[in-house]
């Protein structure tokens, strides 16, 4: 019978674990027998892709083509992108997705596809070692992943062949394997830091129910950040010959020296690094563990206020203590973590299940438990990490989900419109405990369209936020008195559509068969071409829409694809048209405005202009 | 109420069939309390009310149905949705008693506090004070502030209570009430601004 498999998804490896004849949980040998992946992805010119240490050893000397930490890009849209996040990398901006240029150019990928590689790997080394493929998967996220983030990852398991179960928290994870490792009754914290994540989640496990009470994080800390400010002092230290910026190559190398030295500063209290770097350099230096505190301790401070802020939330307030608190991730195998922790719970921390493997065990547990239709000593009650809101005239957000809910969850509020005759209400969906609505994070946005034209605050919209157990928000419209509807299931603004997951699922099976390469160079060369005289007849017709320096992306990536027409490398052309797509999309929407625009022209002008953002209907539904 | 999948009769709020064991749909007339089994008052044993949501979700949760075919996944989505959503009104005292309110079909009286022109006029100074110490950077006076709305808090959470054991709910009571619950909503949203955080999730009074 195929079993099911739990897969812990991290930022710099991955592991997959499942659940014996026994009933241990077990993680599965992946890479020359070990159970850490290490979450590097290679993206060789050839077409060929590798996974793991052999990728992590070619991120020296191949950096911008191998991904590493690729979990800090999930669900993030261009904007979102933050200068430690861009690193190396080259990214092609074009489209409303992030997207990475690899393959010396030949082939730009999303994270999701990226992620979805690692996931490949994980599933067949399942598959391997449990002698047929694996029957459904838990995959853990972070509890502070926001919806974009969870979406992202559930579309990577999706594109890697995976049937999903279940996203899981990392921190309730690790909680499971703990308490029915432990038998453990009462409150619980975890904390739980790893490569580039940082979570902490206050759980209270009663009779096999582990219910979460509160959690708090931040996406972006972790290890990866102690490792970048550690290479910079070492950089600055002991870079032979010094001078000249350092090029990409030269501050992977950095990294992955400074990593070493700081897991060697662990069990010592001194270590030194001497290694080759590209362009022929040398990195010579030494560190103590004083230094390495000092330079780390800004950023392990960085998890007291989650910490305090979750306690609080939790109803665990001064004077009363949790009964034990779980080390998770790697990262908190640092002393200086360690004494952190131990301060701000006020006890000496549980670490006697190896952080790093814990949280792949739990979701082997959750997963076996989710295959047999649940299990009597263990149920997960999780909850939603961040407030979910709609944005209001003026910006302000009005939460109608509350941050720590257990999911699922629902809620329902109504909102009236703002200006008389007002046909159409902007639904702004945002995730955050921010005020204002552009200090939050957009998930999504949509119009419904058809309310009576009344005077202002007399017709009643009826907004519905349901969020089901992996987290994931579902947002539906009404207008009461017509009862006129939409659903959406939240794309997130930086999300891929069901139609991209749908070709980049039919996509990843093209490229498992290279012997039709042939066919589509053929295909897509008549694509192309079709896809370059429709936008030549389009700038002819309405180049006047775009300024000079609007078009110059266009008529770059039209160059580019006509060059790639004239190749024979099918995944060339295929990247060019995803690119040129993307970029000439707002020129697609604007020509469609303006010719809807010159229709309607002198025609029902009042439909279109009213449109504003919501307005809360007093008093509010309690 | 037949069984949708073996046609055998069934409560309209029970949870499961009886004869083949498929879980039904929830019954939107349904109110929280009996939802979880509780009595309707505003009074209620915490512990009671943990143990009904724990057994109620280990029935209930979608982790149970994640094998099942869609149609029973969906209706455990729904149950656990609204099972989630009553423990989370019924858990907050402010939140019960504002249900309460609704069920009496009082709910619109909840904007009656901010017509109460003394109230109003206490509203501003207190905001004005707040304000006044926020401009002074008087870490002081805003933490005095935080602390007098705190215990204003609780002693509007023991005349409710009071208010709320009564024989007779009549409309006059239930204005008193729903008075109480806008100045508990204004002075929580006071100690937290003057706290300098943002509300703690459970205790606000949201949807």
């Amino acid at each position: 019978m195929p079993r099911a498999i739990g897969i812990d998804l991290g930022t710099t490896h991955s592991l997959v674990a499942h659940v014996d004849e026994r009933n241990r949980p077990r993680v599965i040998a992946v890479d020359g027998g070990s159970p850490l992946l290490p979450s590097a992805v290679h993206y060789g010119a050839d077409g060929s892709v590798e996974v793991g240490w052999s990728a992590r050893r070619r991120a020296p000397e191949r950096p911008v083509d191998t991904v590493l930490s690729v979990k800090r890009l999930m669900g993030r849209g261009p904007a979102d992108l933050r200068p430690e996040d861009r690193g190396i990398y080259r990214f092609d901006e074009a489209g409303p997705v992030v997207k990475l240029v690899v393959a010396e150019g030949r082939r730009s990928v999303t994270p999701v596809e990226v992620s979805a590689e690692i996931l490949r790997v994980l599933r067949r080394r399942a598959g391997e070692a449990l002698d047929g493929p694996p029957g459904g998967a838990v995959i853990t996220v972070p509890a502070y992943f926001d919806d974009a983030q969870r979406q992202a990852t559930r579309d990577a398991g999706r594109l890697a062949g995976l049937e999903v179960l279940r996203l899981l928290n990392e921190p309730t994870a690790a909680a499971v394997a703990y308490g029915l490792d432990q038998r453990s009754q009462g409150l619980f914290a975890v904390y739980d830091l790893g490569g580039g994540t940082f979570d902490v989640s206050i759980l209270r496990l009663e009779g096999g129910v582990f219910e979460v009470l509160a959690t708090g994080g931040d996406t972006h800390l972790g290890g990866d950040d102690f490792d970048r400010a550690v290479a910079e002092v070492l950089l600055a230290r002991g870079l032979e010959p010094a001078g000249a910026r350092p090029g990409p190559a030269l501050l992977r190398g950095a990294v992955a020296a400074a990593r070493e030295l700081r897991e060697a500063l662990t069990a010592r209290e001194e270590a030194e690094v001497d290694a080759p770097l590209a362009e022929g350099r040398r990195l010579r230096a030494r560190l103590g563990r004083a230094e390495l505190e000092e330079l780390i301790r800004p950023l392990v401070e960085r998890t007291t206020a989650p910490c305090l802020r979750a306690l609080a939330d939790a109803g665990v307030g001064e004077g009363r203590r949790v009964d034990g608190v779980v080390l998770v991730g790697g990262a908190t195998r640092t002393p200086l973590v360690k004494r952190h922790v131990r301060a701000l719970f006020g006890q000496e921390p549980l670490c006697d299940l190896d952080p790093d493997t814990v949280v792949a065990l739990g979701a082997a547990l959750q997963a076996d438990a989710l295959d047999r239709g649940g299990r009597e000593d263990l149920l997960l009650l999780d909850v939603i990490p961040l407030s979910l809101g709609v944005e209001m005239m003026g910006g302000v957000v009005e939460k109608i989900v509350q941050r720590n809910s257990t999911i699922p969850a629902s809620a329902t509020q109504q909102f009236t419109t703002y200006a008389d005759g007002q046909t159409g209400m902007v639904v702004h969906v945002v995730q955050g405990e921010r005020e204002l609505a552009r200090d939050c994070r957009s998930l999504a946005r949509f119009t419904l369209r058809g309310i009576p034209p009344l005077p202002a605050g007399l017709a009643r919209v009826e907004i519905r936020y349901a969020v089901d157990a992996d987290g994931i928000l579902q947002v539906s419209a009404r207008e009461v008195h017509t009862g006129v509807e939409q659903s959406i299931q939240v794309k997130p603004t930086y999300g891929l559509s069901e139609e991209e997951v749908e070709r980049m699922l039919i996509e990843s099976i093209e490229h498992a068969a290279e012997d039709v390469s042939e066919r589509f160079l053929r295909e897509w060369r008549v694509e192309a071409d079709r896809m370059l005289a429709s936008l030549e007849s389009g700038l002819r017709l309405d180049g006047e829409l775009l300024s000079p320096a609007e078009r110059e992306p266009i008529a770059q990536r039209m160059a580019g694809l006509r060059q790639a027409v004239a190749g024979d490398d099918h995944l060339a052309i295929k990247a060019w048209m995803d690119s040129l797509d993307a970029a000439s999309r707002e020129f697609a929407e604007r020509r469609m405005n303006e010719h809807v625009a010159r229709a309607l022209a002198g025609h029902r002008l009042e439909e279109l202009a009213g449109e504003a953002a919501p307005r809360p209907v007093p008093p509010k539904e309690g | 109420m037949d069984c949708w999948s073996c046609q055998s009769e069934v409560g309209s709020r029970e949870a499961f069939c009886a004869a083949c064991g498929a879980i039904q749909p929830p019954d939107p007339s349904e109110d929280h309390f009996s939802l979880l089994g509780m009595p309707r008052r505003y009074a209620l044993d915490p512990a009671e009310l943990e143990r009904r949501f724990r057994d109620l979700s280990r029935r209930l949760h979608p982790d149970r149905f994640a094998r099942a075919a869609p149609r029973e996944r969906r209706l455990s989505l729904e149950r656990a949705t609204r099972l989630n959503d009553a423990h989370r009104v019924l858990r907050d005292s402010r939140r019960r008693a504002e249900y309460l309110l609704r069920l009496a079909g009082a709910d619109a009286l909840a904007g009656g506090g901010a017509a109460d022109p003394a109230f109003l006029e206490e509203q501003l100074a207190l905001r004005e004070a707040l304000a006044e110490a926020r401009g002074a950077g008087d870490g002081e006076a805003g933490l005095r502030l935080a602390a007098e709305a705190r215990a204003r808090l609780g002693r509007a959470e023991q005349e409710i209570a009071a208010l709320f054991a009564e024989q007779e709910l009549g409309r006059e009571r239930l204005a008193e009430i729903a008075r109480r619950l806008a100045r508990a909503r204004f002075d929580e949203q006071l100690a937290a601004e003057a706290e300098g955080g943002p509300a703690p999730a459970g205790a606000r009074g949201g949807p």
